[in-house]
């Protein structure tokens, strides 16, 4: 089985044309809504993080299901200065510049 | 570029909007979730006021539909909260009706939503893949472990649609009271969810509550989890789903996906070594030869002479060819009685 007619090709209408540009500029301003708010709620999630590392070094940190496995603190990792703590990423890959496994940014 | 990371976002913060494009009819409201920005493809929740009608027709795109609040008449059928539906583009729905008003989740999964009034279906329709089900009365709960590694106890699911060739899925998932995951995970395909009921947690974004969603791009962490009174969603994802968990909360996705590459070189030396090698590094992708291999239909003036165990009549391309002179013409009777002597 295919799923080859997933759509079927037909031209835009303008009246939906103009409908879909209007709704990609209200999720752009949604986007930086929410990206604002991530940022913002940063000295929170720093929080979280350490009681989640207190929780995996005495609790057990989830391997599988419910196979659990606690982690030495030596094993934590560490935030280094020039990291930031970015959890909202546009398109993913496409929006990180990190370089990738031995290449240049 | 598709769809961007949207979470948390929360729908309950935003107004419905009347519905304006052609073919919806007046009475429909909606509030955007998240678009394609190359296709518009989108989700929306869907508000129908009571007393809307909307005619017999298909839409061009492939959509998915549930009902969260209220009831939904298709043609004559009553459908109540869980009711869910997918349907293939070209697909011609009855009318649609709701005498008292419903919520509804609305996911075009190609195209922008579009209406073309019609009571027969297109004829590129895949008509074979529609399928409707009251996923609240006429499911039962699974366990979550749908990938390997797994969610722990306590998140379950109901798988309501399921793509064999990406391995794409649509499936209701909840947590019960006091569920918890202690991991971080990312997965190599792009995830959707949307509180029908409840709230649950997450390190990076905090809560998501009733009509909270998101749509969150391949190779984004999240996690750990929590739900401390339980919650229910519609969940999908793109492709095939797979748990990447590990400790790391400042890991970027590039660092992500580096890693999904290395582990599939961990557990697919063969593939991986076949996919990145120099003589077989194909630019565009690689080429699935079930795509593109001769096959016997596409061929024209196909002999049935050749082409069969030497029969005249050959059943396998589908259809009947009547040879007057054929002794294997339909035009006779068929009993076939078979005597079998089984001994055991």
């Amino acid at each position: 089985m295919t799923f080859k007619n997933l759509y079927i090709e037909h031209e835009r209408s303008s009246e939906a044309e103009d409908w879909v540009k209007e709704e990609i500029a209200e999720q752009e301003a949604r986007f930086a809504e929410i990206e604002a708010s991530m940022e913002a709620l940063a000295p929170t999630r720093e929080k979280w993080y350490q009681e989640f590392f207190d929780r995996i070094k005495t609790n057990g940190f989830n391997l599988d299901g419910d196979d659990k496995m606690p982690i030495p603190d030596a094993d934590l990792p560490i935030k280094t200065a020039d990291r930031k703590d970015q959890v909202v990423w546009k398109y993913g890959v496409d929006s990180d510049d990190t370089p990738r496994n031995g290449q240049e940014a | 570029m598709a769809r961007p990371h949207i979470e948390p976002f929360c729908d309950r913060d935003t107004h419905f909007k009347p519905m304006r494009l052609l073919g919806f009819g007046t009475g429909m409201h909606y509030k955007m979730l998240s678009m394609d920005v190359d296709t518009g493809a989108c989700s929306m929740t869907v508000q129908f006021d009571g007393g809307y009608k909307r005619s017999p027709g298909f839409s061009w795109s492939e959509y998915e539909l549930i009902v969260i609040e209220g009831e939904l008449k298709v043609g004559d059928r009553v459908c109540r909260k869980g009711h869910y539906f997918y349907v293939p583009a070209g697909y011609a729905m009855p009318e649609i009706s709701s005498d008292q008003g419903c919520l509804l989740l609305y996911m075009y999964n190609t195209g922008e939503p579009s209406h073309e009034e019609a009571t027969t279906h297109h004829a590129s329709t895949q008509t074979q893949l529609y399928h409707d089900v009251d996923s609240y009365m006429d499911l039962s709960w699974a366990m979550g472990n749908v990938a390997k590694p797994s969610v722990a106890t306590g998140c379950m699911i109901k798988l309501l649609n399921y793509n064999p060739n990406s391995f794409a899925m649509t499936f209701l998932y909840c947590m019960t009271p006091n569920f918890y995951q202690d991991n971080i995970s990312y997965h190599d395909c792009a995830e959707e969810s949307y509180h029908l009921w409840g709230t649950s947690w997450m390190m990076q974004f905090g809560d998501v509550p009733t009509g909270g969603y998101f749509w969150r791009p391949a190779y984004i962490n999240h996690g750990a989890f929590a739900s401390e009174y339980g919650c229910i969603a519609l969940g999908r994802v793109d492709s095939k789903l797979f748990n990447h968990f590990h400790y790391n909360p400042w890991s970027t996705p590039v660092e992500n996906a580096d890693r999904s590459e290395a582990r599939l070189l961990a557990r697919d030396p063969l593939l991986y070594h076949w996919a990145f090698s120099q003589d077989h590094n194909h630019p565009h992708s690689p080429k699935d030869f079930e795509l593109t291999m001769p096959r016997r239909a596409n061929e024209e003036g196909h002999d049935t002479e050749h082409k069969s165990d030497g029969h005249r009549h050959d059943h396998w391309h589908g259809h009947h060819h009547h040879d007057e002179e054929s002794p294997h013409t339909h035009d006779h009777s068929h009993d076939h009685s078979h005597d079998h002597d089984h001994q055991h």
